[in-house]
Parts: structure tokens; C-alpha cells; sequence
């Protein structure tokens, strides 16, 4: 009797795993490659080298703010780490208005100037996309997202249900088998990083937890914000007073701040009311020095520079919160770390890849007439080939257009992402017009050719090829283009095995014959 | 809940999938199914919601649980809540059985959780 319980319980696994798989799969890639944003941007952003100092970023930034909005509510700066060399600003403009994005943003360098050449979202919209995605509203993208989530917390719960010999497993990767394979694959991907899997979707729930479930705050506060301020320590912004006063030097600010946290970087400055009598500045812990995500603040008077306390997110529930959240992000992690944590998103990202594939490989055989299959079947192998080929071509795509549209380009850093749709969309509507296992060979090919242009192209168009990398020690770009030759590579590799896979079939007509025979 | 005393749960929905694949496909299997969905998701929302904010409410004016740290503790179980009773409702064997148990927890935390806001208000 235990067996049905398992088998409602596969059940359950296929379906909830199918319904948002290509959501997931698009979530799982780009939040993957999101453990590198920082060095995804750095090579979007070719023309800028060498590192930043926090201090003088800092001072760099307030002089490129005081210049384009002195009258600002507010401005918020992220400083250059370790891993980054830029500078992120942002501002609320002074009339209240919520400006268009790139208006009240920019990238600046050291020295406060803003960076325009080639000017690229990089690898921050990649992170942006894993849970805002694009094209629609921010808040309909994040509840989609959350609903994906859940499903997917889910469908991780069922499959360990459904799974019997969850260690015998782990040792079984049996290749050139058809389905067999492919439900290995996506066996020895699930469970050899289960452990991953579970912490990184239910910790992904808990950091927009909030807006999921926001009933926990609401039976206690009849004011969210009152809740906020115990937790964040942020107090409503004062009224302008009029009272003109220049903002004092951040940088011995930052200096008392990292002192008071034993030694830890800076990692964001807000200023409030600048300019005014009433100017506030936060000081904000760099998320890469701890674990916990909230890190502490500092705040001082903006006009005299005067410590007005710190804040500690304090208890055992607020504590979980935000160490699960930085477990999620994974931004405290160091190299050997954070190729651990992007080897685990790859191997969830072949999890929901294989999950989906095998949706279709375990159907074909059952079908009345696998020559003529029925519209949901058609339906999810063409929605397979759209995400999986397609989503990696787009993206391939996307580091092509950083190297390829003119430097100069009005609304450049739009025009990059359009780029990624536009191969998205291309390869998609081919999966739907091609028979599909051709589609399948096609477009991984395709896949593979356009990562393998990666290199080629930036070699081509800027001075930090391969080869010159390597001679000036230029780790992160040896690196970046080794990666997108071993992605090209699986590709390749990949459409080699349909292509052979069908072969195989073609020239063994009398089975299908048979088969056929057998279900009239 | 109802899955750990029903020996041989998980039947309603198998013997339904079995039934699909073959072909024949009852009213009554259907409605087997569209009450587990609907127990599964917006039932199990409600209900989830329900028990968060009452665990809420629990810890804060309870336990003496500082009133922040009692709704994010709520907040972080309300995940699990919902995934295994996502699961229960797919798993256990009476379709019936299980709404009756959700609208008997639903009623019971309402009602706990009206006399808590009854007795006390919020920050």
C-alpha cells in the first residue's frame, strides 16, 4: 500500500514539475550565472580595468550626484567590492517622481565620472531577470516567480517521496540508454546536490517572503512600515528644512562605520535630504562580509557628520531570515565557494532541463502513434526547445550584442537585452515551424555555434582576447571565455547525440512499424 | 494529518490517473481531482494564512515572543506548511475526508485568531 502513495506521488511530481519546468529552467540559468554578475559586468565592461577604492568611490559618487541631483529625496550608492570596479548609483528625483530606469541611475568609476561607453546592463540583469524577469511589472514577475517556487519546493518534496533507491542512485549514470538515461540524469543531478536544491528554493521563498505571505506581519502590525523600522532600524525620511548645507566628507563616516563592525567593508551609503540641514546618511555593511544578508547600518547627521546609532537586526526568527537570505545569494562567498554554488545551479539547472525532456521521451513511447503525436505533447516538446536552446542561445546571444552594437548606441544597455529576446523569440518560432527532432539538433547546434562565437568576437573586437589575457594574467577573462567554449562545447556535443540518436531511429523503420502494429 | 492515519493513502488519485490513461473519464474522478486542486492551492493558501497569522499572534502575545521576531518565525514555518499540505492533499486517500479536515483547522484557527485580535490590537 505504501507503493501508491509513492505513485500519486509521481504523479504529483510530473505534473506540478511540468507546469512551471520552463519558468524554472529560465529561474535556474540565470540565477546560476548570477553567482558571477559582478564578473559577467566586468566583461560587458571591457573598457574599464584594474580596481576600485571604496573611499574614493564614495567621494566620486557624491561629487557625479551633487552635479545631477542636488535636490534629490534620496540617493543610494553601491561601492565597488573586491569582485567590482564600479560604482552604482541611483537617486529619487526631487519632485517625487519615479523617473524612467537610466534616468535616475547610472555606473560611475572611481572618480565620480559616469562610465557611457558601452553602456551594458551586464550581469546584473541577469540577476534582475531570476526573479523580476522582463517585459511586465515587477510585482506580477515576482509573485510568478514565487508560484514557480513554491511548485518547485514541491515537486523536490514528491520526487523524494517518489524515489526508492534514492542512494543506488546516486551511483547510476547510464548513458546511451533513451529514457533510462535521461531519468539518471536527472536522478544523479537531483539528488547528488539535493541538499542544494531544497536550501536554495525555500530559501529563495524567504527572500520576497514578505510579499508571499505577508499575513505573519499583518496579525502583529496594523503598519507594515512599524515593523520595518524594528527590523531594518529605518526611520521615515525628516521634511526638508530649506536650510542649505553641504554634506560632510563620507569617507571618515565609513571609516567609524567599518571600525564599529569589527573591520568589515562598506558595501552601501544612502543619503538622504542632501544638500539640506536635515541630510541623513545610512551607512550599510557589505553584504559580502557575513553570511546574514541584512547587514548592520551606521547612520549620522549628513551636516555634521555625527554618529546617530547603529542597528543590529536582533532575535533568533529575524537572524534565520537573513542568514537564509544571504545563504541564497550567496554573496559572502569566496572563490572556491562560489564555484561550488555555481556547479550546484548548473546541476539544478539540468535537473529541470532533464525533468522536462524526460516528460516527452517517457510519452513517445506510449503514444498511439508517435509519428502524429496529440497537441499537448507537441505543445511541451516545442516549449522545450524554446526554453532549453533557446534561453541559452539568447544568452549567448546577449554577450555577442555587448561586443557587437556600436559602443555609442542610444539606449544601448536596453538594446543588449532586446537582443536576448529577439534569439529567444527566433529560436522559439523555429522549434514550432521544424519537425522536432530536427528542431532539437538545429538549435542546440546553434546554441553551441553562437557560445563558440563568444570568444572569437571578443577577441576580434577588443584588446583582451584569449591570448592576451592569458599573457597579462587576466584571470577573469581567460576564465569567461574558457567557460563559454565548455558551454559551446556541451552544446555541440548535445546536438551531436540527437542527431545520431535519429539516425539510429531512421534506419530502423521496423520497430516503429511494428510498435504501431502492436497498439492498433 | 489525515496521511498518517490512512494505511493506504494515495489511492483516490492513482486509481483516477489510471482510469485517465485508459481512457475513461468519470465525472467523479474529475471532481476527485478538482477538489484535491483546489484544496491543494487556494484552500491551502487560506489555510496557511490563517495559521501564520495565528501562530503569529501565538508567539507574540503567547509566548512572549518579541512581536518582530514572531511574525518572520511565522513567516519562515508558513513555507513548510504550505508545500506539505500541498502534498497531503494529493496524497491522502478521501477527498472529502481531507476538506473536512481543512475547513475544521481553518474554522478553529479563525476563531483563535479573532479572539486574539479581539483581546489585543496590533502595533
Amino acid at each position: 500500500m505504501k507503493d501508491s502513495l509513492r505513485q500519486s506521488m509521481a504523479l504529483f511530481h510530473t505534473w506540478s514539475g511540468l507546469l512551471l519546468g520552463w519558468l524554472l529552467f529560465a529561474m535556474f540559468a540565470t540565477g546560476t550565472a548570477a553567482y558571477f554578475q559582478d564578473e559577467i559586468t566586468r566583461w560587458m565592461q571591457p573598457e574599464v580595468t584594474g580596481s576600485a577604492d571604496p573611499e574614493t568611490s564614495a567621494q566620486g559618487a557624491v561629487r557625479y550626484l551633487n552635479t545631477v541631483a542636488p535636490d534629490a529625496i534620496s540617493w543610494y550608492i553601491t561601492l565597488p567590492n573586491g569582485r567590482s570596479a564600479t560604482t552604482q548609483v541611483y537617486w529619487q528625483p526631487g519632485d517625487g517622481t519615479r523617473g524612467k530606469r537610466g534616468e535616475t541611475s547610472a555606473v560611475l568609476d572611481q572618480t565620480g565620472r559616469a562610465i557611457t561607453v558601452r553602456e551594458t546592463s551586464g550581469g546584473f540583469f541577469l540577476y534582475r531577470f531570476h526573479f523580476d524577469l522582463h517585459y511586465m511589472p515587477v510585482l506580477w514577475a515576482r509573485y510568478l516567480v514565487g508560484i514557480a517556487a513554491m511548485f518547485m519546493l514541491t515537486a523536490i518534496l514528491s520526487g523524494i517521496v517518489t524515489h526508492k533507491k534514492i542512494f543506488a542512485d546516486f551511483f547510476m549514470l547510464r548513458f546511451g540508454k533513451g529514457q533510462r538515461s535521461w531519468l539518471d540524469a536527472h536522478n544523479v543531478t537531483a539528488v547528488i546536490a539535493l541538499p542544494f536544491h531544497l536550501m536554495i528554493t525555500f530559501t529563495g521563498l524567504v527572500t520576497l517572503a514578505s510579499m508571499y505571505m505577508p499575513w505573519g506581519i499583518a496579525a502583529n502590525y496594523a503598519s507594515p512600515a512599524v515593523f520595518q523600522e524594528q527590523v531594518f532600524g529605518r526611520e521615515p525620511a525628516a521634511e526638508r528644512s530649506g536650510r542649505a548645507q553641504p554634506l560632510v566628507d563620507l569617507a571618515p563616516l565609513m571609516r567609524t562605520a567599518s571600525a564599529e563592525w569589527g573591520g568589515k567593508q562598506v558595501g552601501y551609503i544612502s543619503v538622504t535630504n542632501p544638500g539640506d540641514a536635515t541630510a541623513r546618511v545610512l551607512i550599510t555593511r557589505s553584504p559580502g562580509a557575513a553570511i546574514a544578508a541584512r547587514g548592520e547600518t551606521a547612520a549620522f547627521a549628513g551636516a555634521t557628520g555625527k554618529a546617530l546609532g547603529g542597528h543590529t537586526a536582533t532575535g533568533a526568527a529575524v537572524a534565520t531570515e537573513s542568514v537564509m537570505i544571504g545563504l541564497h545569494t550567496g554573496r559572502f562567498a569566496q572563490w572556491g565557494l562560489r564555484w561550488l554554488y555555481f556547479l550546484s545551479g548548473i546541476g539544478g539547472t539540468i535537473m529541470v532541463g532533464s525533468g522536462l525532456v524526460l516528460w516527452t521521451v517517457k510519452r513517445r513511447t506510449r503514444l498511439p502513434d508517435p509519428a502524429r503525436p496529440h497537441f499537448g505533447f507537441r505543445l511541451v516538446e516545442r516549449l522545450n526547445i524554446a526554453a532549453i536552446a533557446g534561453l541559452a542561445t539568447g544568452i549567448a546571444v546577449y554577450f555577442l550584442a555587448n561586443r557587437l552594437l556600436p559602443a555609442d548606441l542610444a539606449q544601448r544597455a536596453d538594446r543588449e537585452i532586446d537582443s536576448l529576446f529577439l534569439a529567444w523569440l527566433a529560436v522559439g518560432l523555429w522549434g514550432m515551424v521544424r519537425p522536432a527532432g530536427r528542431a532539437w539538433t538545429e538549435t542546440l547546434a546553434l546554441a553551441g555555434a553562437c557560445f563558440a562565437a563568444v570568444p572569437v568576437v571578443n577577441a576580434l573586437t577588443t584588446s583582451r582576447g584569449f591570448a592576451a589575457s592569458i599573457m597579462s594574467g587576466d584571470w577573469l577573462f581567460v576564465a569567461f571565455d574558457l567557460m563559454m567554449i565548455a558551454l559551446a562545447a556541451c552544446f555541440l556535443q548535445a546536438a551531436g547525440k540527437v542527431a545520431q540518436h535519429r539516425a539510429k531511429n531512421a534506419s530502423a523503420p521496423p520497430r516503429r512499424a511494428a510498435r504501431k502494429a502492436v497498439s492498433q | 494529518m489525515g496521511i498518517y492515519t490512512a494505511p493506504s493513502v494515495g489511492v483516490g488519485v492513482t486509481v483516477m490517473a489510471i482510469k485517465a490513461q485508459s481512457g475513461e473519464r468519470s465525472t467523479v474522478g474529475r471532481a476527485n481531482v478538482a477538489a484535491r486542486l483546489l484544496a491543494a492551492i487556494p484552500a491551502n493558501y487560506l489555510l496557511t494564512s490563517l495559521a501564520t497569522a495565528a501562530l503569529a499572534r501565538l508567539l507574540w502575545r503567547g509566548l512572549g515572543v518579541d512581536p518582530a521576531n514572531a511574525s518572520v518565525a511565522a513567516m519562515l514555518t508558513s513555507f513548510v506548511m504550505f508545500s506539505v499540505l500541498a502534498l497531503v492533499a494529493f496524497g491522502v486517500r478521501s477527498a472529502l475526508r481531507l476538506w473536512l479536515w481543512m475547513i475544521g483547522a481553518g474554522a478553529v484557527l479563525g476563531a483563535g485568531l479573532w479572539l486574539s485580535l479581539a483581546s489585543g490590537g496590533r502595533l
